[in-house]
């Protein structure tokens, strides 16, 4: 059984908490979930499922890298250089591109159109 | 005569047509319209005696199993052939190199009070060993498991 299988209860409920995600291939098939939930109750809800799959979390094929935006945030924010794009800034920082255009929907008005100088909010 | 023998031909298939149902390629038309309510794309749809089958490429699990589940809530489909496929996952980038994930873990698991857990990073990949007490546990694996590693090896004892 794939990762991807065995951990599908958790990926469908961040889809239904509302937590974005990418998946990526680690460590001898290790599945790596990399996402953004809405709040710290949907995270922790994620964590549970985990637990439920995986009591003590040793079977070692999933990492789950899950932040929680915005709502105020650290306050990270980057200056948008000329060449960057959504993804290539995501990866700078280990997180998907798409939880940066929703960090930044209040500026963005398309995911492919971002310019040097913008500021933008990093949801890290 | 001929038109009358015509007619009971074209009755009896008429009959024999909804006696059997909606067709397969009416059941095919459904399938797709249902899934493209549910927003599922990548997916071709195939039926045959009310049996569909199901190929193509998509995003992840969940979306395998969604386009499933649509499928199947179309009144006339007897049943399933799940084929899709998902796509190939990226490789997973460590978001920092070795040395400097060793530090940020470092950091971070002393921030969250798992001083008791020694890390060693090769590639992205963590072996994780010494002891946290039991109530720090699973804050300690979040901890490390958030840093932007690629692969882990969990050996962490739960102490007092």
């Amino acid at each position: 059984m794939s990762a991807q299988e065995k951990y599908q209860t958790l990926l469908e409920l961040a889809n239904q908490n509302g937590t974005t995600y990418e998946l990526s291939e680690g460590d001898n098939g290790t599945l790596v979930v990399t996402g953004v939930a809405p709040s710290e109750e949907a995270k922790t809800q994620l964590w549970d499922e985990y637990e439920r799959l995986d009591p003590e979390f040793r079977s070692n094929d999933l990492i789950l890298n899950i932040s929680v935006g915005q709502a105020g945030g650290s306050g990270t924010t980057y200056t948008v250089e000329s060449g960057d794009s959504l993804s290539k800034i995501g990866k700078h920082y280990g997180i998907a591109w798409k939880s940066i255009w929703d960090a930044n929907r209040d500026i963005l008005n398309d995911p492919d159109k971002i310019y040097p100088g913008q500021v933008l909010k990093i949801p890290v | 005569m001929k038109i009358k023998v015509l007619t009971v031909f074209t009755l009896a298939l008429a009959l024999f047509l909804s006696a059997c149902g909606k067709s397969d390629a009416d059941l095919a038309k459904a399938a797709n319209d249902k899934l493209a309510a549910d927003k599922v794309t990548g997916v071709t749809v195939a039926v045959k005696d009310g049996v569909a089958t199901l190929t193509g490429e998509v995003g992840d699990i969940t979306v395998k199993n969604k386009a499933e589940a649509s499928v199947k809530s179309v009144e006339g489909i007897k049943s399933v052939t799940n084929n899709l496929t998902t796509k190939p996952l990226p490789v997973a980038t460590p978001s920092a190199p070795d040395p400097a994930l060793t530090a940020k873990l470092n950091d971070a698991l002393k921030a969250a009070g798992c001083s008791g857990a020694a890390v060693a990073v090769s590639n992205g990949k963590v072996t994780v060993t010494g002891e946290v007490p039991a109530a720090k546990y699973v804050t300690c694996v979040q901890t490390i498991q958030q840093a932007g590693i690629t692969g882990i090896d969990n050996q962490l004892k739960k102490g007092k």
